[in-house]
């Protein structure tokens, strides 16, 4: 009898399927331990679920609970709690400590990285010293940072004093435990330094040699050709930030004692929600939260990449205007 | 040639994801319970089946409080080997988890069928903080008529409520003032009189005493018109590592260390006496000076292990679970005096507490009533209570365990520890309430105010935490 001819597949299906083939174990791992657990969580903001008993479906409550009171409250613009006190206090603190850490580490970061560009002796001891303390972990960092923070016998005041300066509390002051974890927070620039390092030394040469010729000086060369060519550096730089700083969770926690104190100026939202699940046992809301978490940091992130065709500028995009 | 490469791979990573998701060899300690059951919480006694060997297993999960540390593991070993060795039908194992993980880990037990048997020793926060979980030993008790009389009357209280006694009691910490006999040496001071019936021995007292013995970097006290409230070097008084109900449980309220009233429902965080009391801290921080605020409290933490060993603090309020922890080699001389009396004339000196309890969910109840009875024994009490640190909670054995005690921390005066059982907080400061996570943290958030000076104001404090308790008491009853 004469055979079928096997039907052959065509070589962009056969490359597919190997490509498939080889990344189907992190596939699965991807489904099975980050879609399906996200999956259940969304699942379980609409329950009440308190680990033990099996969750109980309860609709819109949980996202009631948060946002009730809000159209009443803008309409009479009043200031009186809503809905819950503490879920709004905590993205009050989260918000304004990403108000002050995301630029300050920025910035900060990125002219670190031109000091470190320069072509001096022991630049690349420089760089590794700059860069050590961001892949140290966070708990331990945390914990010296508190020591260094300690009002009389830390070593920050004392130095502050020499200046005729009153040192505050820091982390013992509701007022200045967030800008103390702000200062904490860019112990850990050189992950950004680098990146940014990298980014520098991708600068085309031959603009800056083009600049000088046209009399650019320091400060122009800087404004018109590094800043306009490291924008998708720094607009990469940014949204990693963005989201890093809505997920600050582990300095807060350790230096707070897991409290969120003192008088919840340091309760960040992961730190209210770590709460809701850990200690409350409150897994319906707590999931709740971090679809709101998620919600929101997603469309800040749609507008940084809504907002980056006007700054954000690539190569051939500037050469295309010469 | 290609097929066979094809089929390695998927070979390959066939082998990968089974490896992956395949069960996990079983480690001793194991949490995985015999033949599966049905775990049905009931107020009565569950029927108890046993595996093919003919011994029940009891599964004892420790890490929820102390018994971590290797000597206390070595030693639970030790006891879990005398009981299976004296046992022909239940066998014991002990499942010590790090104290970190053992909430979530409990947890997911609970929720994933294989609930343990025994959890402890538990402290009465913690017995609290899992209320819902635990059997009602009740059954128990009235089934067999058991004799609980040679347990202290208020620790069996401890552990009993309206609708649930959580555990038969197995230590107690009773509280009192660890006192630095140096400082008042150097004050010129009476120590504080050892006499529980003396009655001068008071909360005026005691603010007296602390603000002699508080001194600023030139030496003079808290009373002098010289004090320099910016420099002080050595305070009087300190209750820093308490919360606020501990810290308010003493003034004498109706409800003792309870923010509610005993229907649970009705919040009373603002009762005058525990204005009263938190006045009396805020005083003592802000006016009078003699008791650390938050500031000068990280200074000492970042450089001392407790406030007593610190050196600079005359009275420390603390319990006897602080032997071990804090009177190591210390460079000074000290001893213990019973807590004053209150505004009231009353004595109400806190108490921590431990027991063993009962999962609702576990397989085999009634083999972990007899453990439990076993650990509780006057004939194991002692030496269970030696790995965990506490005062065994039998009056027949007080004075056994006293001679390991003097022993062990020599020129103390043991009568303050004992006679201190007789005044513990009943409602305790650590003791059941609904959502008692949260609220506790809304306390405790109230009482960091007044260490930081945000609010001052005890009675304004207190108003606004009781509300916040309260809309806390109603959510949780408008869920039930």
């Amino acid at each position: 009898m004469k055979k079928t001819p096997r039907k052959q597949l065509s070589m962009s299906k056969r490359e597919a399927l190997y490509g498939y083939l080889f990344i189907s174990p992190w596939l699965i791992g991807f489904i099975l331990f980050t879609i399906g657990p996200m999956l259940a969580s969304l699942y379980f903001s609409f329950t009440d679920y308190n680990v033990v008993d099996s969750p109980t479906w309860v609709g819109l409550a949980n996202y009631s609970k948060i946002f009730s009171g809000v159209p009443e409250a803008i309409r009479t613009l009043s200031s009186e709690p809503l809905g819950d006190p503490l879920f709004w206090k905590s993205l009050q603190v989260t918000l304004y400590f990403a108000m002050l850490a995301l630029p300050l580490g920025l910035i900060v970061s990125f002219f670190l990285a031109l000091l470190l560009n320069q072509k001096i002796p022991g630049v690349n001891l420089w760089r590794t010293v700059y860069f050590l303390p961001s892949v140290i972990a966070g708990v331990a960092v945390t914990i010296l940072w508190v020591r260094i923070f300690s009002p009389r016998v830390g070593i920050l005041n004392p130095i502050l004093e020499k200046f005729g300066i009153q040192g505050p509390g820091w982390l013992s002051s509701p007022d200045w435990a967030v800008p103390a974890l702000v200062i904490m927070s860019l112990w850990g620039i050189g992950g950004g330094m680098i990146i940014y390092l990298a980014g520098l030394q991708g600068v085309p040469t031959d603009l800056y040699d083009a600049s000088k010729v046209d009399g650019a000086n320091l400060v122009q060369r800087f404004r018109f050709v590094t800043l306009p060519m490291m924008t998708p550096v720094i607009f990469y730089e940014l949204v990693l930030s963005l989201i890093a700083t809505f997920q600050y969770f582990t300095e807060a926690y350790v230096a707070s004692g897991g409290t969120g104190g003192p008088v919840r100026s340091t309760l960040f939202y992961n730190l209210y929600l770590y709460q809701n699940a850990f200690k409350y046992f409150d897994m319906g809301y707590a999931s709740t939260m971090a679809w709101i978490l998620f919600v929101i940091v997603l469309l800040l992130t749609l507008l940084v990449f809504r907002s980056s065709e006007y700054w954000v500028h690539y190569e051939g995009q500037l050469r295309g205007r010469g | 040639m290609k097929r066979l490469i094809l089929i390695l791979n998927l070979v390959l990573i066939a082998t990968m994801v089974i490896g992956a998701c395949s069960k996990p060899t079983t480690e001793v300690g194991s949490p995985e319970a015999p033949a599966p059951t049905e775990a049905v919480a009931t107020e009565e006694p569950a029927a108890t089946e046993a595996p093919a060997t003919g011994k029940v297993k009891v599964t004892i999960f420790v890490g929820m409080g102390t018994g971590t540390d290797p000597d206390q593991i070595d030693a639970q070993m030790v006891l879990q080997d005398k009981f299976n060795s004296t046992h022909d039908n239940i066998e014991v194992e002990f499942l010590i988890v790090p104290h970190e993980e053992a909430g979530t880990r409990f947890l997911a037990m609970v929720s994933g069928g294989t609930a343990p048997e025994l959890v402890g020793p538990n402290g009465v926060e913690t017995s609290a903080t899992y209320f819902d979980v635990w059997a009602d030993i009740t059954p128990y008790i009235e089934a067999e008529n058991f004799d609980t009389s040679d347990f202290y009357g208020p620790a069996v209280e401890l552990n009993t409520y309206p609708d649930k006694n959580t555990g038969l009691p197995l230590g107690l910490y009773p509280s009192f003032i660890f006192y630095n006999k140096d400082l008042f040496d150097a004050a010129g001071l009476p120590y504080p009189t050892h006499d529980f019936n003396d009655k001068t021995w008071n909360m005026d007292k005691l603010r007296e005493y602390a603000m002699l013995l508080t001194l600023d970097e030139n030496y003079n006290n808290a009373t002098s018109p010289d004090f320099d409230p910016t420099k002080i070097v050595q305070w009087g008084y300190d209750d820093s590592w308490e919360g606020m109900r501990g810290a308010l449980g003493m003034w004498g309220a109706e409800n003792i260390g309870r923010p509610t009233i005993s229907d649970y429902k009705t919040a009373v965080a603002n009762s005058p006496e525990w204005v009263y009391g938190l006045n009396w801290i805020s005083n003592g921080i802000w006016n009078d000076h003699f008791i650390q605020d938050a500031a000068a409290q990280a200074d000492r933490d970042a450089i001392a292990n407790d406030p007593f060993g610190f050196g600079a603090i005359a009275m420390f309020y603390s319990y006897t679970w602080f032997f071990a922890e804090g009177l190591v080699e210390l460079p000074f001389e000290y001893d213990i005096a019973p807590f004053p009396y209150n505004q009231k004339g009353e004595r109400i000196s806190r108490i921590d507490a431990d027991n063993f309890t009962i999962s609702a969910g576990s397989a085999n109840q009634d083999a972990a009533w007899e453990v439990m009875k076993w650990l509780t024994d006057p004939e194991q009490i002692i030496d269970v209570c030696l790995i965990y640190g506490c005062v065994p909670a039998r009056k027949s054995v007080a004075d056994e365990f006293r001679t390991v005690l003097e022993e062990r921390w020599p020129g103390l005066d043991y009568d303050v520890v004992f006679n201190s059982i007789d005044y513990l907080d009943n409602p305790n400061h650590e003791s059941y309430i609904p959502d008692w996570s949260r609220i506790e943290e809304a306390l405790n958030n109230s009482l960091s105010l007044i260490y930081t000076g945000e609010n001052k104001d005890a009675q304004n404090v207190l108003d606004q935490v009781n509300t916040e308790i309260q809309t806390i008491l109603d959510e949780y009853w408008a869920g039930q």
